[in-house]
């Protein structure tokens, strides 16, 4: 899967290009932002936000979200069938299949933004402790799992309704909104942090948490959160595609 | 006598869909919608040995592809039994994966850009074959399947009937007992098929592969499969040998006459003799030879047509194969 993905190096740069640039041009914003109000807001310095902005960017280059729309070109193309007569099983080959398409882009993108990051702003002192590796670690693996689940759920309506991208549009914006694509959701107002907390959506992306200087006390109940929304989801993406096979239909025959 | 490898008892699918109810409103329309009901396949039995190749064939929209996507499990039956092997493909669709290989001519199993060795060896890897078996496996059917002089290219690459050989080679890297193959020579060549339909014959007698394969290719039927299944409107209309199917029509001679200048009009033509084809130039005639012979036939239509030549010709399989398809369509 990472073979096929690096086939093409140049689509590689372009892809990593332009979430730098897209990071790059917030972080600018925020730098002036955060430089009128005298380099701190809400609590949060603009060292904190730079590297809780740069988890969630490096996140995004897993591409993930990527999961929904493959199921849906799956049905449409008829490749389901020919998945659905190998010895697999076809949402966990297609959930292996993403994360191995993305590995090569987020390892690059990691790298390379530790890099510049580190010259750029230093290291904060949240990051600086194996409790923050550690907890980083567990909160990663957990996003990647619920995201993919999310992701799934959406995909797998594609066997009923075909095209999923009005719903999947919703459900990208949300999770980009509540995960703290454009600002931090340590800023938010705070019902908009409570929803960006215990939404599935916000909760995949709490590995822009484990920045903040709250993560060390609210880190058991963000884990949590992560935990229970797996679980919640699990069960229906496993009832959805029970119920999604016997709703292969035919194209031809 | 040979094992029975599959065995379909009274198998049935049907397919359900909502249709808009016209001048309901929107809202009633989501609500109750109406649901339609399509009988894909109706009822069929029938049983393969170990080693058969097997011809299925239909007209479009007949059930083929349906069948096959049950008898390899991606379909679930409304009705009826199916045994692959000895698996229910409804329950077992796993275990029965391992021994069955499948080739969807219109889909690309293949990485359109890796050379066809990286599909090898992901398919090895799927089919849980050692490194070792694998590489030995892939050496093996691309020298059977002259793969080697492309090999090292992107599959994206290669010509269609390079790819649908690199399919089928990939689908036997398991070394199944039986393979599925839905319209594997789509849109080849006349060359291309001809190397294809002689590999699967090759695979069928050394490694006495069971072949199912569904065609609109009248080719692929002669040259390839030893019995023919016909299908239409769900319902089997026709299970015998490839050739006793193509002498079902014995009894009638084809006449392709010439004609010197266009006839004013088409006569009612005598009894044993009918249009098969009329133009301005050229009329097929087909003469029942149970009702008369070629000569007195000749002798009876010559004096109603200017005749520049004629040519006296049996049935094809094509033509049987047409006659059955619009007889059993008559008959729904």
């Amino acid at each position: 899967m990472i073979k096929d993905r690096i086939q093409y190096p140049a689509r590689l740069i372009v892809d990593t290009f332009g979430i730098a640039t897209r990071c790059g041009v917030l972080l600018i914003l925020y730098y002036y932002i955060f430089s009128t109000r005298g380099g701190v807001i809400n609590g949060l310095t603009f060292q904190i936000t730079a590297w809780s902005m740069f988890l969630y960017f490096a996140f995004m280059t897993l591409r993930l979200r990527d999961l929904a729309t493959s199921i849906m070109q799956d049905i449409k193309s008829g490749t389901v069938e020919v998945l659905l007569s190998k010895p697999i099983n076809y949402l966990s080959y297609r959930m292996w299949w993403q994360l191995g398409a993305g590995l090569y882009p987020f390892f690059v993108a990691v790298v390379l933004g530790t890099i510049a990051l580190v010259v750029a702003v230093g290291i904060p002192a949240s990051m600086s402790s194996w409790f923050f590796v550690g907890t980083l670690s567990i909160v990663f693996i957990l996003g990647i799992i619920l995201s993919l689940l999310v992701y799934a759920v959406v995909g797998l309506l594609a066997f009923w309704i075909e095209d999923i991208k009005p719903l999947y549009w919703i459900v990208d914006k949300a999770v980009m909104i509540l995960g703290g694509s454009y600002l931090p959701v340590a800023l938010f107002p705070k019902v908009m942090y409570q929803i960006a907390i215990w939404s599935p959506f916000g909760a995949s992306q709490f590995v822009t948490h484990t920045v903040y200087d709250t993560w060390r006390t609210g880190y058991a109940e963000m884990i949590g959160i992560q935990v229970f929304w797996i679980v919640i989801l699990g069960i229906i993406v496993s009832y959805m595609f029970g119920r999604a096979h016997k709703k292969v239909s035919v194209n031809g025959g | 006598m040979k094992p029975k490898i599959i065995e379909v008892k009274n198998l049935s699918k049907t397919f359900s869909f909502s249709v808009k109810k016209h001048g309901s409103s929107f809202f009633r329309n989501l609500v109750s919608p109406e649901i339609k009901t399509v009988s894909a396949v109706d009822d069929i039995s029938f049983e393969v040995e170990e080693g058969e190749r097997i011809a299925f064939i239909g007209p479009n929209g007949a059930g083929k592809s349906t069948t096959i996507k049950m008898l390899t499990g991606i379909l679930f039956p409304t009705k009826g039994k199916i045994s692959v092997l000895g698996f229910d493909p409804t329950t077992d669709r796993k275990a029965l994966a391992y021994k069955i290989g499948t080739v969807f001519g219109q889909r690309s199993q293949l990485f359109p850009n890796l050379p066809i060795t990286d599909s090898f060896e992901f398919f090895g890897v799927m089919y849980d074959l050692s490194k070792k078996e694998i590489a030995s496996r892939t050496a093996e059917l691309i020298e059977q399947f002259d793969l080697a002089s492309f090999k090292d290219q992107p599959v994206r690459k290669l010509s269609l009937g390079q790819r649908m050989r690199a399919e089928i080679a990939v689908s036997l890297i398991h070394k199944p007992r039986i393979i599925f193959l839905d319209e594997p020579t789509i849109g080849l060549d006349v060359v291309a098929k001809k190397s294809l339909r002689e590999l699967l014959i090759k695979i069928n007698k050394e490694e006495k592969t069971t072949i199912f394969l569904t065609s609109h290719d009248v080719g692929d039927i002669e040259s390839l499969c030893d019995r023919t299944i016909i299908i239409n409107h769900g319902t089997v209309v026709r299970d015998m040998p490839t050739d006793e199917l193509s002498k079902s029509f014995v009894h009638e001679k084809y006449l392709d006459i010439t004609l010197e200048a266009k006839p004013k009009n088409f006569p009612e033509l005598p009894q044993g003799i009918k249009y098969v084809q009329k133009d301005s130039n050229k009329i097929t005639l087909a003469v029942d030879q149970r009702v008369l012979g070629v000569s007195d036939a000749l002798q009876k239509i010559l004096p109603y047509f200017s005749v520049s030549d004629i040519d006296v010709y049996n049935v094809d399989l094509e033509t049987v194969i047409r006659e059955m398809y619009e007889a059993t369509s008559i008959s729904k």
